[in-house]
């Protein structure tokens, strides 16, 4: 694409009244593209100003110094073959005129306007100059078509979430295989005697529908069923998978490799230690009899938690002591006796925990099961012993209709004792709501074990990556795949890979159901996404990619570790292999490259750092310091606009660059600011560690590590190593970023001015 | 110590067929407790009650005179988040007691059953039928005879004159069922007290009240503070019912000192001065008093029918026999009482008769079913209260060591 270039700046919503506007225009047509004025550029003739440029010059890279790049995307949107560059000079400019508002502060009124202020002024100029650089070093991009595109959905467990899974998906009009290791589908739900109600009023307990839905599985011509199978691996990305099969319980060539890092790699090789992955196939290798799939719906489900560390319960001590699963079994077979007590939690001295990986579900299966003791007895008991009942939802309703039973009676208690006496069982338990301890005499102790996700004893996917087999980081949430629980629900961290069911959180039928139809319909998002060569996502429809310039790559593998999301691969020599279709765009690779051969189309390393040397540092002003800050465009970005929009004020000593995320920032960018004789750096980004805000998830994590890193190279030059700080900042946090950034410039003016300014 | 705790299902079953129907929905959360107006800081009530009740601890609940000190306020119904009407919980459970420490069973468990209506009318419509037909009697008077005598002739007359005909039926028609009614109660009452004494965890006493003390200290200020209605006063919700409680409660002491008065002045003093038998003027303060309490009683009663009607039909409150028969009772005994007045003040005798010989069955009634309807609270209430101080006192507390 030839580029024309025309800038367009708009002098409504106050631009025009506190800014210079000739001197705007100056600045771009010294920046190298001449600028034309409009009072509402937003507007219907506005626009018709720039169509106009269009169709007479043919101006297809069009910068608008107007608002938010966040706002009026719709108005400023010229098609697809066009480029669109915002300079933010409403939000970030004009309305950060008021002085910066102290927490708990009403915000101050603007000063009365006496002239221009002149460093709202230069604010401005700075970012029309880096407005017209970024159109000069942007390029169109051009998506990434996969050569081969299978559409087909491999669904991994045949349970009540992967048999809706595949029905959602085959009703949807996509062919699937559905996985399942046991002989029979249905999973658990095979030895359930009934099931939870599923519609109002929630009172009665429903037959078992599990067979019902393997029949519409199983009569489903869209759906290929392979039972007594196991995936061995899934190698490949999104789009085109290779998936190998293997009877359950055997091993093979094929069967998925474990994670080799650098360092076991070289012990390896000096013969130290030894190839977890001896005799088996090279992760890389694609297996020329497996079935290729586009995407996989991993529905592996769930065990039953351990509860024999709680010995003063007697599970495997004593004989009628049994977990809710085995109880559910009994009940099928019939054997239901008539004075039960469900236990809900372990008691003893840790009196408010509840057993590992309890949750609601485990409280309605009480409930549940307390039911068929009094279906099964004319004169039935069932004791519900519990710290915590928890029914969400419509489930209210059934907890209420089964309170109401004569024969079921429930309290708070914390369970001391189970023991054998007499032929039946005695439960001690202490501080009742009855006021006083308490003794039951009982026929049996059910107790409420957990439900495992079946990827804390097995990596269980079992993808042929780079980066092993297993999901990321699984023993930070205790085996479930990390997915961003709140953000993006269905996804994990493999493009492709969606959970639902057991597997990603303790669910009852009627969520898992909605579950695996959302987790469904995100697979096929994916599908529908990677064949026209656009992100998933978080940044659905991005039709960039990072493109590596192979020549200069030193094989550092820092690429192919960082990348939150294993989207790179290597050869045995540790050359990168991209895989563009598992690729979530954050730049996180881009941000780690050393050589820095990474780029995106719109998004590169050159634009960037081009942009950074485009803002003007007076070298004779001590007033006029220049702090550069990196702002990740997902939620601090944001956060700063609605600042501007309530009018809480701004630091005018800084310069606000949005990146994709933290990850991203290559650290010669920092280099570039600060030898361009800019005072300070400073980045802002979501927060990490375990409760991570981080749309990418370790992005920001990352960039901190970076930037201390970057810290020490800056002390050997002689500067404060407090130059350049990482801050942490959520989209809600509007009303504190001024305040967080005036004290960052406040420490840099404390420091001085950056000693190399003018060299 | 722990408890062995064996629920009783049938109790249970007993509990919501009569009025405690909500009972198994009561989740805990204790707003009961809060809101009750009458439960104090030591000794919160309903929240423990009702899980007791819902886990059909019946021996728990029998001693527990937090049931009987619970005036129905309905506070608790009202801010219940769960619907399962504690109040109505508790007057379950109070209507169960009645039941299970009446004697003699039979009766007691015929009492509590609305599917025996025409039994417990039928019971003293006969004796006092029967004992109409023996007396001889049985015959309307000329209109003279009954502007004379009005009612004093009911079951003829005869010239000894010691005791007149018509109080020596009365008597062995009344005194007996009212004996009966009393022995019940002592013996109800005697068996709740050892419950209680025993659930309270009160261990042998310091030393024992004598009758004396024990009146004096507790019985008399617990009657003073019934009769002050000071509970009542506190309740919210059902504030109305102060209206009709404390009218009919005065009403039925002034009833009380009336037929005292009328019994020593007829059948003591009348043995000397035979012109003092028949109707009292009109005139006479205390049949001024006698009618003002009658129209108070049947006000009275009124407004707690109009009360109960209206709260069944906002859902507030549940219908039972056991509400019931009480208000149908009295208003029997006050509507028959009134109408037997006005139909010998207008002298209609054959109306009349038949009215007054309601009246006798529904006085009747009143009497032989005290202890085992909601009229047993007149007893239970009170011994209760006279136990809520009795287990705060100096006889039970050491103070020394609580």
């Amino acid at each position: 694409m030839d580029k024309v270039y025309g800038a367009y700046l708009c002098t409504g919503c106050g631009i025009g009244d506190v800014l210079d506007v000739d001197a705007l225009k100056s600045t771009a047509a010294e920046a190298g593209i001449p600028m034309q004025d409009y009072p509402c550029l937003c507007g219907a003739e506005g626009r018709a100003l720039i169509e106009k440029d269009m169709a007479e010059k043919g101006v297809n890279t069009i910068v608008v110094a107007a608002c938010s790049p966040r706002v009026m995307q719709k108005e400023f949107d010229f098609g697809k073959n066009t480029i669109t560059i915002r300079a933010n000079l409403r939000e970030q400019v004009a309305w950060i005129a008021a002085p910066v508002k102290k927490e708990g502060e009403e915000a101050a009124e603007a000063p009365a306007a006496e002239g221009v202020d002149e460093f709202l002024q230069e604010l401005g100029q700075d970012y029309v100059r880096m407005a017209v650089v970024r159109a000069q070093k942007t390029k169109k991009p051009e998506p990434y078509i996969p050569e081969s595109m299978n559409k087909r959905i491999l669904v991994m467990g045949g349970g009540i979430a992967g048999l809706t899974a595949a029905r959602e998906a085959s009703k949807a009009g996509y062919e699937v295989t559905v996985v399942e290791k046991e002989e029979v589908l249905g999973g658990k739900a095979v030895n359930w005697r009934k099931q939870f109600p599923l519609s109002y009023p929630y009172a009665e307990l429903e037959e078992n529908s599990i067979s019902r839905m393997i029949a519409e599985v199983e009569s489903d011509p869209k759906i290929t069923v392979k039972t007594g199978t196991e995936v061995a691996r899934v190698s490949g990305a999104p789009g085109d998978y290779t998936a190998t099969f293997k009877p359950t319980g055997t091993k093979g060539e094929w069967d998925a490799p474990a994670k080799v890092t650098v360092d076991e790699q070289e012990k390896i090789e000096k013969g130290e230690m030894e190839d977890p992955n001896a005799g088996l196939k090279v992760y890389t290798e694609k297996n020329p009899n497996g079935e290729t799939f586009g995407a996989v719906v991993l529905a592996t489900g769930w065990r039953s938690a351990d509860v024999s560390e709680y010995e003063h319960l007697g599970y495997g001590r004593i004989k009628n002591v049994v977990t809710n699963l085995e109880f559910e079994k009994l009940a099928k077979e019939g054997k239901v006796p008539a004075n039960v007590a469900f236990i809900q939690s372990p008691g003893g001295k840790e009196h408010d925990k509840d057993f590992p990986y309890c949750n609601s579900v485990t409280s309605m299966v009480a409930l549940k099961q307390a039911k068929y003791v009094r279906e099964d007895n004319p004169d039935g008991k069932a004791y519900i012993l519990y710290q915590h009942m928890r029914t969400p939802g419509n489930m209210e309703l059934f907890y209420k209709g089964i309170q109401s039973d004569d024969g079921i009676f429930f309290t708070k208690a914390a369970v001391t004792k189970v023991e054998e006496q007499g032929g039946g069982l005695v439960v001690e338990a202490e501080d009742t709501l009855l006021g006083e301890n308490m003794n039951l005499n009982v026929d049996m102790v059910v107790l409420a074990a957990g439900m495992v996700p079946t990827t804390l004893d097995k990596p269980t996917v079992n993808l042929a990556y780079r980066q092993g087999p297993a999901f990321a980081d699984l023993g930070l949430f205790d085996g479930y795949a990390d997915s961003h629980f709140i953000c993006f629900p269905y996804e994990t961290r493999r493009t492709g890979v969606y959970a639902c069911g057991g597997v990603r959180k303790a669910e009852a039928m009627d969520e898992t159901m909605d579950d695996a139809t959302g987790a469904a319909l995100k697979a096929i998002q994916c599908l529908e996404s990677v064949n026209r060569g656009v992100a998933v996502h978080p940044r659905a429809g991005d039709q960039t990619y990072p493109d590596f310039f192979f020549q200069r790559c030193t094989q550092c593998k820092r690429c192919t570790e960082e990348c939150p999301f294993g989207a790179i691969d290597d050869d045995p020599k540790g050359t990168p292999l991209p895989n563009p279709t598992r690729c979530r765009r954050c730049g996180t690779c881009m941000g780690a490259c050393p050589e820095r051969i990474i780029n995106f189309a719109d998004y590169s390393i050159d634009m960037i750092g081009s942009m950074v040397k485009s803002i003007e540092v007076p070298d004779d002003d001590e007033e006029k310091l220049r702090i550069i800050v990196f702002v990740c465009e997902n939620d601090a970005y944001p956060a700063i606009d609605m600042s501007g929009m309530h009018r809480n004020g701004l630091n005018k000593l800084v310069r606000f660059i949005p990146v994709r995320c933290l990850g991203s920032i290559n650290m010669v960018w920092i280099k570039d600011a600060m030898s361009s004789g800019m005072d300070g750096a400073l980045l802002l980004g979501c927060k990490w560690g375990d409760d991570y805000q981080c749309h990418f998830v370790k992005g920001s994590e990352l960039a901190n590590k970076r930037m201390e890193n970057i810290g020490e190279t800056l002390g050997t030059l002689g500067l404060e190593p407090e130059r350049c700080a990482v801050k942490q900042v959520a989209i809600s946090d509007y009303d504190k970023v001024p305040q967080m950034i005036e004290e960052f410039v406040e420490e840099i003016i404390e420091m001085g001015p950056n000693p190399f300014k003018g060299f | 110590m722990s408890m062995n705790v064996q629920p009783d299902l049938d109790f249970i079953k007993d509990m919501k067929r009569a009025g405690g129907d909500t009972l198994k929905k009561c989740y805990q959360c204790a707003t009961c407790s809060v809101v009750c107006p009458l439960s104090s800081d030591d000794n919160p009530f309903p929240r423990r009650e009702m899980i007791l009740a819902g886990w059909g601890l019946k021996e728990n609940l029998l001693g527990d005179a937090n049931v009987m000190l619970c005036h129905q306020c309905g506070d608790c119904t009202t801010y219940c988040p769960r619907g399962a009407k504690p109040g109505d919980v508790l007057g379950a459970i109070r209507a169960y007691a009645y039941k299970h420490f009446g004697w003699p069973k039979g009766l007691a468990n015929l009492a509590s059953s609305g599917k025996n209506l025409p039994l417990l009318i039928g019971i003293p419509a006969v004796i006092i039928f029967v004992f109409w037909i023996i007396s001889g009697g049985m015959h309307i008077p000329s209109s003279e005879d009954f502007a004379r005598y009005g009612y004093g002739h009911f079951f003829g007359h005869w010239n000894f004159r010691l005791l007149a005909k018509n109080v020596f039926f009365i008597d062995i028609i009344m005194v007996p069922a009212f004996l009966l009614a009393v022995y019940a109660s002592y013996r109800g009452v005697s068996a709740m007290w050892k419950l209680m004494v025993k659930s309270s965890g009160i261990d042998e006493p310091l030393y024992r009240p004598t009758v004396n003390q024990f009146i004096k200290e507790f019985l008399w200020p617990s009657i003073v503070e019934i009769v002050q209605h000071t509970r009542f006063k506190k309740c919210v919700t059902n504030a109305d019912r102060l209206k009709g409680h404390l009218p009919l409660l005065l009403s039925f002491i002034a009833l009380l000192f009336v037929t005292a008065y009328s019994f020593f002045v007829q059948d003591v003093l009348g043995i000397f001065y035979p012109s003092l038998h028949g109707p009292i003027s009109m005139w006479n303060p205390v049949k001024i008093l006698a009618n003002i309490a009658a129209i108070a009683l049947i006000v009275g009663i009124g407004i707690l029918w109009g009360n109960r009607s209206r709260n069944e039909a906002e859902g507030t409150t549940t219908r039972t026999f056991y509400d019931w028969f009480l208000i149908w009772m009295i208003m029997a005994v006050g509507v028959t009482g009134l109408a037997a007045e006005l139909f010998r003040l207008i002298n209609v005798a054959s109306v009349g008769y038949v009215i007054y010989y309601l009246h006798l069955v529904s006085v009747m009634m009143l009497f032989l079913y005290m202890p085992y309807t909601k009229f047993a609270h007149l007893v239970y209430r009170t011994f209760a209260m006279a136990f809520e101080r009795y287990r705060e006192s100096a006889y039970v507390k050491n103070p020394l060591t609580q």
